[in-house]
């Protein structure tokens, strides 16, 4: 399924807060200028043809209570696809890349973003990951947040 | 008592909202709770930041934006504060954070940069270069997606 130009239309919008009112979808329709059954249909489309994951609640974990990092290792070509399965099995895992410097060459190519419900867990987890691959991991939390937010240009 | 109700609400909706007329009231039929109660702490757990936005997570690779450069800066600790900020200021720069440096790694700012092609992302960083004087960075293009999903409690 392509995006028609009225579902990039909708994509774009729904990046940002969904109203908080009884019909969101009517709200929605009379900001865009559709009609609220296309609204609804064509996010159940978009959502069934996987070009949106969820609609739902975007959770900031640390102000829920949770720690979370990132985190990189060195791992050498023959193991990657084994170490990037080990970190993968953690729930706490969201996020999960193989990375290549481009302009310069680092030798640290897998990087992860892991939470968890404590400092403690958190670091017992990475101690887990190290133990059961064989690599060092390198944790590299945020110390200053100077921004996070997600928004596309649709097009 | 509030704190519990809200990680229901959270647990409730985390996997979606009910694509219905009325989602809101769908979600408090679920679970025993008014319309307006769950508007009204939806309303708190975005101004406390509990909840960043409550939208649409986007398969962002899926549309063809496939060019991801976490591009990693030296910034000298002096510079920090003012850089920064000049860096999120762009749109493309989705994500900007200070991390620890270590013997070996001194890159200590993180910016990471979306685009439809490595040019866009790579335009973005010459205007970082241009408007910050800094030239200590690194490209980490992204080569495989391990796993991405959203973060649940």
């Amino acid at each position: 399924m392509a995006l028609s130009e009225t579902d990039k239309k909708i994509l774009q919008r729904l990046q940002t807060n969904l109203p908080l009112t009884h019909r969101p979808f009517l709200d929605l329709a009379k900001e865009l200028e559709l009609d609220e059954d296309l609204i609804i249909d064509r996010v159940k489309s978009m959502i069934e043809e996987k070009y949106v994951r969820r609609l739902a609640p975007i959770i900031n974990t640390q102000a829920v209570g949770n720690s979370a990092t990132l985190a990189a290792m060195q791992v050498p070509e023959d193991r990657i696809e084994d170490v990037a399965e080990v970190i993968n099995g953690y729930s706490g895992v969201s996020h999960n890349y193989l990375r290549k410097g481009k302009n310069r060459e680092l030798p640290l190519n897998i990087w992860f973003t892991m939470s968890a419900p404590s400092q403690e867990k958190l670091e017992e987890n990475i101690k887990e990951i190290e133990t059961r691959t064989g690599f060092d991991v390198r944790m590299l939390p945020t110390t200053k947040k100077f921004k996070i937010g997600v928004k596309f240009k649709i097009y | 008592m509030t704190e519990d109700l809200d990680i229901k609400l959270i647990k409730y909706m985390q996997d979606g909202l009910p694509l219905t007329k009325t989602p809101y009231k769908d979600i408090a039929d679920g679970l025993g709770m008014t319309e307006d109660a769950v508007i009204e702490r939806l309303k708190v757990l975005l101004e406390n930041g509990k909840i960043r936005r409550l939208a649409a997570s986007i398969a962002h690779r899926k549309i063809g934006i496939n060019s991801n450069a976490m591009t990693v800066w030296k910034v000298p600790s002096e510079r920090v504060e003012e850089c920064g900020p000049i860096m999120a200021a762009f749109e493309e720069v989705t994500h900007c954070y200070e991390r620890p440096t270590f013997p070996g790694w001194e890159y200590n700012v993180f910016t990471m940069i979306h685009g439809y092609t490595d040019e866009e992302c790579e335009n973005v960083i010459e205007s970082i270069k241009q408007k910050t004087g800094l030239d200590d960075y690194v490209m980490l293009y992204s080569e495989r997606e391990f796993k991405k999903v959203g973060v649940r409690i």
